[in-house]
């Protein structure tokens, strides 16, 4: 029997009646240490901050991100190790979108309504699978992707039946690894015995990363097709697109897949430069605008997402005169990066740069000037670099 | 029971489900006024939640149900300890099964993994053993084995098996049917390559009673 007594555990759930049950639940195993958190956003705070041995987490979570979007996120940004479990707790009818998400799936998922004694032989299971893979984990953790294999195959002689687990963490390692063949290996062994998601999965992100495009391109439709809830697939292909230079057909397919879920930070991010690039300015404002909300919770908030926004309004001054609403968002999102640029003298040489271009698009000569003096005197107190001299030589003839 | 239309399916079993409701009113209202009715609350509340636990698993089947016959439902396979999920159900029901008097239990190769939908077959053996329990007498019995490029699931019991007159009767109308017809449906859901999975109704070898085979291909 697994000792709870010592593990620390958070509880995420937006329903209070469920909080309590479940809390209650996890006390009577022997948990002394339960966090709980109401909100994905919360939670992300907890988890920067504390590490869990669990992490028991309910797919609904009101109205911000949803269980799935929370597991990406600490999953991609490595925000929890891979020892610790992840128990997703489910409706019948969310199931399918978080099993069916092939990338990041929770360690167990667990469908309501659900009694103390499911919930405890569910733990108990998980934690002790968990147990197995305890060195492989570790070895993830640290990074040592060749121990990590090896171990793999230490597991799999010893318990067959985690031999598809193990199988597609080599295949991971081989990837960060950056031996792509033997990583292709792995995963054509593997579907070649049964039609796995995740090893199709792989093998489509291996052949994007070997640059077969063409064939990447075609697996990343298949499981698009095959699962409709992988919305990451889209990613994934635009990806391949923006790779062969196919700007507008990835646009096509980022607009899709925001559609069914806009919430992404990543996508939305990913779709704003794309735009950007595209010069198309207002597509880029919007996909901006909202990750600069999704930001503050999220573990992805950088300066760039504030800054891209800002230069997606620029450059929408540069095509059409500005309407109030846009020159609000502007000011609103300017104020949000600024704390950013104490740290930073590239943030702060962007922000000066981005004001006296979004002024002389707006053929605002005076603020222009203005804003450039400003940044001559960050520059002079050494927090900013030097402004260019084709500004200086813009405002001052034309000034 | 081909080509069925699933609205009146579905509206047919809501009914059923209806009267189940009924039923559950029936005994709050009777904790309610347990002094003046002398009832046993502790065993009533033991009904109670026996009843919600299947109401719940019915309408889990009726879901899923919808869905593969609207062809929306996406399978999710994977690679699973067999032994484990049939663990699983018995673990589920074994507390319905002793409150009926009925012992469940299963039997399988402590090694075999195969390959399919666990929410899906979830679904489809706690249907089945729903069934088993209106059937059996004393025992029912899983078993799991690979026959031939097939994962084979089977649900034993003692009871007076399918070829029974009174048991064909219910298969045409009531929910036994249903679940048959459910049980079906999610077996051929299962495809790997050009092969479909299926159900067969035997009588059974170990208990005498009825033996249906659910084949998953593998």
């Amino acid at each position: 029997m697994i000792d709870f007594s010592k593990k620390k555990a958070i509880l995420i759930e937006d329903m209070a009646e469920a909080r309590i049950l479940q809390k209650k639940m996890l006390t009577d195993f022997g948990f002394k240490s339960i966090d709980i958190a109401m909100k994905a956003e919360s939670a992300i705070e907890l988890l920067r901050t504390k590490s869990y041995d669990l992490i028991l987490s309910d797919y609904n979570l009101g109205n911000g991100k949803d269980g799935q979007q929370l597991l990406e996120e600490v999953r991609n940004s490595e925000l929890i190790p891979n020892t610790s479990t992840y128990l997703m707790v489910t409706a019948e009818t969310s199931i399918e979108m978080v099993m069916g998400a092939v990338e990041y799936q929770p360690d167990g998922y667990i469908t309501k309504p659900f009694s103390q004694a499911l919930l405890q032989r569910r733990l108990l299971k998980l934690v002790e699978n968990k147990e197995i893979l305890r060195s492989i984990n570790l070895a993830l953790d640290e990074k040592d992707f060749s121990k990590a294999i090896n171990e793999c195959h230490e597991v799999i002689k010893k318990h067959p039946y985690l031999e598809g687990k193990c199988n597609r963490i080599i295949g991971e390692c081989y990837i960060n690894l950056n031996k792509f063949t033997d990583a292709k290996k792995i995963y054509k062994g593997s579907l070649e015995r049964q039609k796995m998601p995740w090893a199709l999965f792989g093998l489509a992100k291996t052949l994007f990363l070997m640059k077969e495009y063409d064939s990447a391109e075609k697996k990343f439709k298949q499981l698009m097709l095959d699962n409709k809830f992988f919305v990451n697939a889209y990613d994934w292909l635009a990806k391949c697109l923006i790779a062969q230079n196919r700007h507008d057909e990835a646009k096509t397919v980022l607009i899709d897949a925001i559609e069914r879920s806009p919430k992404s930070i990543l996508r939305q991010i990913e779709l704003g430069k794309l735009s950007l690039n595209l010069k198309d300015y207002f597509l880029a404002e919007m996909s901006f605008r909202r990750a600069v909300f999704l930001a503050k919770h999220s573990c992805f908030n950088s300066p760039e997402i504030y800054l891209n926004h800002l230069r997606s309004i620029v450059g929408l001054a540069s095509q059409e005169s500005l309407m109030p609403r846009q020159k609000d968002n502007f000011k609103s999102t300017l104020k949000k990066v600024e704390p950013f640029q104490l740290e930073d003298v590239a943030v702060c040489t962007s922000i000066h740069e981005i004001q006296v271009q979004f002024y002389l698009n707006q053929d605002d000569k005076k603020n222009a000037a203005e804003a450039l003096s400003l940044w001559q005197a960050d520059y002079e107190e050494g927090l900013a670099n030097k402004p260019s001299e084709q500004h200086k030589v813009t405002l001052d003839i034309e000034g | 029971m081909n080509e069925v239309d699933i609205s009146t399916i579905l509206a047919s079993a809501i009914h059923e489900s209806k009267n189940r409701i009924g039923t559950l009113l029936y005994h709050t209202h009777s904790i309610k006024n347990h002094k003046e009715m002398n009832t046993d609350v502790d065993k009533t509340i033991d009904t109670i939640e026996e009843s919600l636990k299947q109401l719940n698993d019915e309408w889990v089947e009726y879901l899923y149900l919808y869905n593969l016959s609207t062809n929306v439902y996406n399978l999710l396979y994977d690679s699973i300890s067999v032994s484990e999920f049939l663990d699983d159900q018995v673990f589920a029901l074994e507390g319905s099964a002793t409150s009926k008097g009925l012992s469940l239990s299963f039997k399988c190769d402590d090694d075999l993994v195969a390959v399919f939908d666990e929410r899906l077959i979830t679904s489809a053996v706690t249907t089945s053993i729903y069934n088993a329990f209106r059937f059996a007498k004393k025992d029912i019995i899983l078993t799991a084995s690979i026959k031939k490029e097939f994962l084979v699931i089977t649900i034993e019991d003692d009871g007076s098996g399918f070829l029974c007159k009174e048991n064909d009767e219910l298969f045409a109308t009531k929910n036994t049917g249903l679940g048959l017809y459910f049980c079906e449906l999610s077996a051929k859901s299962h495809a790997m390559k050009e092969t479909h999975g299926y159900i067969t109704k035997e009588k059974s070898s170990l208990l005498g009673g009825a033996c249906l085979k659910i084949f998953l291909p593998q």
